[in-house]
């Protein structure tokens, strides 16, 4: 009982906070990250900019290599700090994340940040009780008795929908399956009310059928507490089902952004084009896929100008220039000096 | 037996293959999994046979059993029209040349310590296929054909990105000169747009050389994109089977349809299609699969029937296999929810143009686009 009192108090003190719905989330600024080893230096993220709103989910898609892992694990300082030098300005709800200490970081992850990962059996401890370890994040965040967490953790169990939350509660990791994994990840990283959820990759050790239970349950419990979600993913499939916004990135830039409607009806970039065109598709039959030739560049040492100039089919002179992310139509912004793509068509 | 064209290269009759996962102090045998139950199917020359299903459903089981690399439990397999399923260790070896298989991470498959050149010569030495010393001037020609330099040929495997050495792999399982390639997620950890290459590559080695293949994959676009026929498993029952084009047309088996609908569609959110039945809860546990039709515990049609009844497969005059008795009676308009994503004329020719500038590009002829 109390533990629903204590939910109403940090959703009216979040209402408060975040009044007006338009008001960004999350906003991250011209964020570089550049790894430094003994012989070599490699910018893995350069220059990305990018903002999340209240209940929207943001996706980040790209290949494997494209940074887009680096940029979540910097926006939750989640970096090894002796190798990896940040820069940017990355601001959540009013405070300055890269100049946090660390304990100020440690107080707002699993609280008001919250993440999940690909893997569910490396990210569990698997010699404690799946209970055990959603009551350890409630207890470090919030002044509650033990039972109240314990009630609280079964609760979170029964919104993830694990059938008898009750006895999962008393097991171990290795006692679930895969979907049950994640979704006590779930349930562990509401367990706070965060304001701000990355997923990197949740579904992608997920079989289809689980995939599609997960996705929805995400979707319907962002409903229910509004949350700002950003979303990792390789599968533009999954970008398309459960997301609002799109950045695109390759080689540590973002060289498309726009809402998830306008990527999948006309891409701007020749990278994305390339991208959609590479998937096989579900209603037709075609000889050949269009295939992107070639492969991604070396991050250590990247050509200067275009960075997919060397694989892209409508390169021109200028693409020795490197272009700047351009609004090409109303909010669709594009890295290339063809766009817009619509002059390319016959 | 006359070897003509219509004997299968491969052909499985009652297949089963139980793993004991617990025994006695004595060794006796106390608790088994049944990873694959009772399949009957054939790979004829020159097709694409796909095998699909969830982590779990023996679809790796059922690969290695098509070629003998595990002894099956029951039932029996011929390679070529001929038995294999009780001959010798090393008969087998010298059959293993007709079929070779391909796995997901290309780079566990590849020996580090050897270069591409070792490894590719090594089935030439093994079978005896090429004279030393023409050797390397067929390396060469297989590192041709699927598209890498000859000049690589002296490189380590960690030189390579996991797309060249996918081709490494695919070039040494040529080398044998096979009638058959089983091919376990061999697309699956790469890229998409490498993916794409890999595919285009496998569909055009098998115009070239009439290669068999048999396509173990989750991923559905994938397996529709390049197979002629499909098995759809569920905990080692073939589920559904038929051509490429039934199956995604028409799927019959509930779990062929939830299979079909869950996986997420790259299209706009505004023309996304509506969604059929979700399977719910989880697998169950192969241990001890449920009574009756294997899918009921899941399965959104389920009736109490479904508890007792026999899992056969019923096929049709023209090959269409199901093993649901009561596919007839399911929702129709379930199946139309199967539908179609929507083209959009605009894009389809920007693709055009992409591949088009990309052939001209690369000076080859442009590929011609069905449906664009």
């Amino acid at each position: 009982m109390s533990t629903s009192q204590h939910t109403l108090e940090t959703q009216s003190a979040r209402s408060v906070r975040a009044d007006d719905a338009s008001a960004s989330v999350l906003e991250v600024n011209n964020l570089r990250v550049v790894f430094e080893g003994d012989t070599r230096t490699v910018t893995a993220v350069d220059g990305v900019s990018f903002s999340v709103k209240k209940g929207r989910t943001l996706a980040i898609v790209g290949e494997s290599g494209s940074g887009k892992s680096v940029t979540s694990l910097a926006v939750m300082r989640l970096l090894p700090e002796h190798s990896a030098r940040i820069s940017g300005s990355v601001n959540f709800d009013g405070r300055q994340l890269l100049d946090e200490t660390k304990s100020g970081m440690r107080s707002l992850r699993g609280n008001r940040l919250a993440m999940i990962f690909q893997e569910p059996m490396t990210s569990l401890n698997p010699s404690h009780t799946v209970g055990d370890q959603i009551e350890e994040v409630i207890l470090r965040h919030r002044r509650m008795s033990k039972k109240e967490a314990t009630e609280r953790a079964i609760a979170m169990l029964k919104l993830v929908r694990i059938p008898s939350p009750e006895t999962r509660y008393h097991q171990y990791p290795h006692n679930l399956s895969g979907g049950m994994r994640q979704r006590v990840m779930i349930a562990m990283a509401l367990a706070c009310d965060p304001e701000l959820l990355i997923a990197d990759e949740p579904t992608t050790a997920l079989d289809v059928t689980i995939q599609a239970q997960v996705l929805e349950l995400m979707r319907e419990l962002q409903q229910k507490t509004g949350t700002a979600i950003v979303l990792i993913t390789h599968d533009l499939g999954v970008v398309a089902e459960s997301c609002d916004d799109v950045i695109v990135m390759y080689a540590g830039q973002v060289v498309e952004q726009c809402s998830v409607e306008e990527l999948f009806t006309f891409p701007q970039h020749p990278y994305t084009v390339g991208l959609l065109g590479s998937l096989p598709r579900l209603d037709e039959k075609r000889e050949q896929l269009v295939a992107i030739t070639g492969t991604v560049p070396d991050m250590a040492n990247p050509p200067s100008g275009c960075r997919f100039q060397a694989r892209c089919p409508f390169r021109i002179e200028k693409c020795a220039e490197m272009p700047e992310l351009m609004d090409v139509t109303d909010g669709h912004f594009s890295r290339c000096w063809r766009a817009p793509m619509q002059d390319l068509v016959p | 037996m006359t070897q003509t064209s219509t004997t299968p290269i491969i052909e499985v009759r009652g297949l089963g293959k139980n793993f004991v996962v617990k025994r006695t102090v004595f060794g006796r045998p106390l608790a088994s999994v049944g990873a694959v139950d009772a399949v009957t199917l054939k790979l004829m020359p020159g097709e694409t046979l796909a095998i699909v299903g969830e982590s779990g459903c023996g679809k790796s089981t059922l690969g290695r059993l098509l070629m003998r690399l595990i002894k099956p439990s029951a039932g029996e397999v011929l390679i070529d029209g001929q038995d294999v399923t009780n001959i010798s260790h090393s008969a087998m070896r010298e059959q293993r040349r007709h079929v070779q298989l391909i796995f997901q991470d290309p780079y566990a498959s590849l020996n580090p310590r050897m270069t591409i050149a070792q490894t590719i010569a090594e089935p030439l030495m093994l079978h005896n296929i090429v004279p030393a010393n023409q050797r390397a001037k067929r390396v060469a020609e297989l590192l041709e054909m699927v598209g890498l330099r000859p000049e690589t040929a002296n490189r380590y495997p960690h030189e390579f990105s996991g797309g060249q050495r996918q081709r490494v792999v695919i070039a040494r399982a040529l080398a044998s000169e096979p009638k058959a390639i089983i091919c376990d997620e061999a697309v699956s950890a790469l890229d998409v747009s490498i993916q794409a290459q890999v595919l285009n590559l496998l569909k055009d080695l098998q115009k070239r050389l009439g290669l068999a293949f048999v396509f173990i994959s989750h991923d559905l676009g994938v397996v529709k994109h390049i197979a002629d026929r499909v098995a759809v498993m569920y905990l080692g029952k073939v589920v559904e089977m038929g051509t490429a084009d039934d199956i995604f047309a028409a799927p019959r088996h509930p779990y062929t349809r939830a299979l079909l609908s869950a996986i997420p569609v790259a299209a706009p959110p505004s023309h996304q299609r509506a969604k059929a039945a979700r399977l719910h809860g989880d697998l169950p546990s192969p241990l001890s699969p449920p009574e009756g039709c294997r899918l009921h515990t899941r399965c959104p049609y389920a009736r109490p029937e479904c508890k007792s009844v026999d899992m056969k497969l019923d096929v049709e005059a023209n090959g269409h296999a199901n093993t649901c008795a009561f596919w007839r009676e399911l929702p129709a308009q379930d199946a139309a929810e199967i539908a179609r994503e929507p083209r959009n004329p605009k894009l389809e020719k920007l693709f055009a143009a992409f591949e088009a500038m990309a052939a001209k590009a690369a000076n080859r002829p442009a590929q011609t686009v069905a449906g664009g």
